[in-house]
């Protein structure tokens, strides 16, 4: 497969199911380390231009608290949990066990636990899609930035990717306690060379 | 009260050239890089938010804006357009930056990097001095370019905002 503009419905669909088990596993982490409901959107894939990629999820000029992690072994690419700026804080509240609106900025503390926050999340994902697939997929070391939606987007792709005109990713929306509109969203970002082997896996070639 | 002054906002891989109190904006540069080229005699200024270094690294290299060698070419005859004249162009850059820079692999060099090496190399072979820049580092910028009198406006998250 040369452009992911190739990818037929089936695959698209699979892809989403695959999403929707890591996605759930995700939820199940998070809402144990933060004691509350999590509630987790149909996955989507979102296909755009690279140059489109800053309107990818919404307000392309909001602050942002982003984990990037490498996806290593079987399958190679990355994971990205994006949290709101505020709702990042909130989730620092509720992983520190402090009353909601206690943070006020992202210190050494709230740095180093939303990047555990985007571990536990990423291995989570990972090690259901290792079970599920038969494959060993590792996470790396964790990175935070807070910063423009924008900007981040547009350096993981630039940075990180290998495709330089069409790019995609598995998005999944998840709410926490979902009357307190606290959001996030996990992406998905497996190299193009990556998706055959999910398809391999997966028996669908 | 004087009316606020017309602001445009450039998106990834576009640009925009304008004269007087106009403002060109473009928010959330990462690895990207804004190339603010002006002519203070004339009153104007254009700016190209450019996305990769090399048209090699795209199938499709149609967009002049996204590259710098062929962004910086196409604002100086757009400005050329507006009454500025090549020679007295200077330029600004701003941009580059190296966001989650614990997962690049050693060694190798990241695309904020290239792509401001890559506007110094246009900026070059087109004669223009580069008189500011505020590039690199780990925070994204948004950038607000003042074409009346050159001077930009630089935020990032967390920080004063700075003017170069």
């Amino acid at each position: 497969m040369e452009d992911v503009r190739d990818l037929k419905a089936l695959q698209l669909d699979a892809l989403k199911e695959v999403a929707n088990i890591g996605a759930g596993h995700a939820a199940t982490a998070l809402s144990q380390l933060t004691n509350r409901r999590i509630m987790i959107s149909v996955p989507e894939i979102n296909i755009a231009r690279l140059e489109e990629v800053p309107e990818l999820l919404g307000n392309a000029s909001d602050v942002v608290a982003a984990v990037l992690m490498h996806m290593l072994g079987d399958l190679t690419g990355r994971t990205l949990l994006l949290f709101p700026e505020a709702v990042g804080r909130k989730v620092c509240d509720m992983l520190l066990r402090r009353p909601l609106g206690t943070t006020a900025t992202f210190d050494v503390l709230e740095q180093s636990c939303l990047k555990e926050a985007g571990n536990i999340l990423s291995g989570a994902y990972m090690n259901a899609l290792s079970d599920f697939m038969g494959m060993l997929l590792l996470p790396s070391v964790p990175s935070l930035v807070v910063d423009v939606s924008a900007a981040v987007l547009t350096t993981t792709y630039l940075n990180f990717g290998h495709e330089r005109d069409f790019v995609f990713c598995v998005e999944t929306e998840f709410h926490i306690d979902s009357a307190e509109g606290l959001r996030g969203h996990f992406l998905l970002l497996p190299d193009l060379a990556s998706l055959k082997a999910i398809f391999d896996a997966i028996r669908l070639t | 009260m004087s009316p606020a002054p017309k602001e445009t906002i450039v998106k990834v891989a576009e640009w925009a050239a304008e004269r007087g109190d106009a403002v060109i904006v473009t928010l959330g540069l990462g690895s990207c890089v804004a190339i603010m080229l002006h002519d203070a005699a004339a009153g104007a200024g254009g700016m190209a938010h450019i996305l990769l270094p090399s048209r090699s690294l795209a199938h499709d290299a149609t967009n002049p804006a996204k590259f710098p060698d062929t962004a910086v070419p196409f604002l100086v005859e757009r400005l050329r357009a507006l009454g500025a004249d090549p020679r007295r162009l200077v330029a600004k850059l701003a941009g580059g930056a190296s966001m989650f820079a614990q997962l690049m692999t050693p060694g190798s060099v990241q695309m904020g990097e290239r792509n401001v090496v890559a506007a110094r190399d246009a900026l070059r072979a087109a004669s223009i001095p580069l008189a500011r820049q505020a590039v690199g580092g780990g925070a994204g910028r948004s950038v607000r370019f003042h074409v009346v009198d050159g001077h930009v406006e630089i935020r990032t998250v967390g920080s004063d905002a700075v003017v170069i």
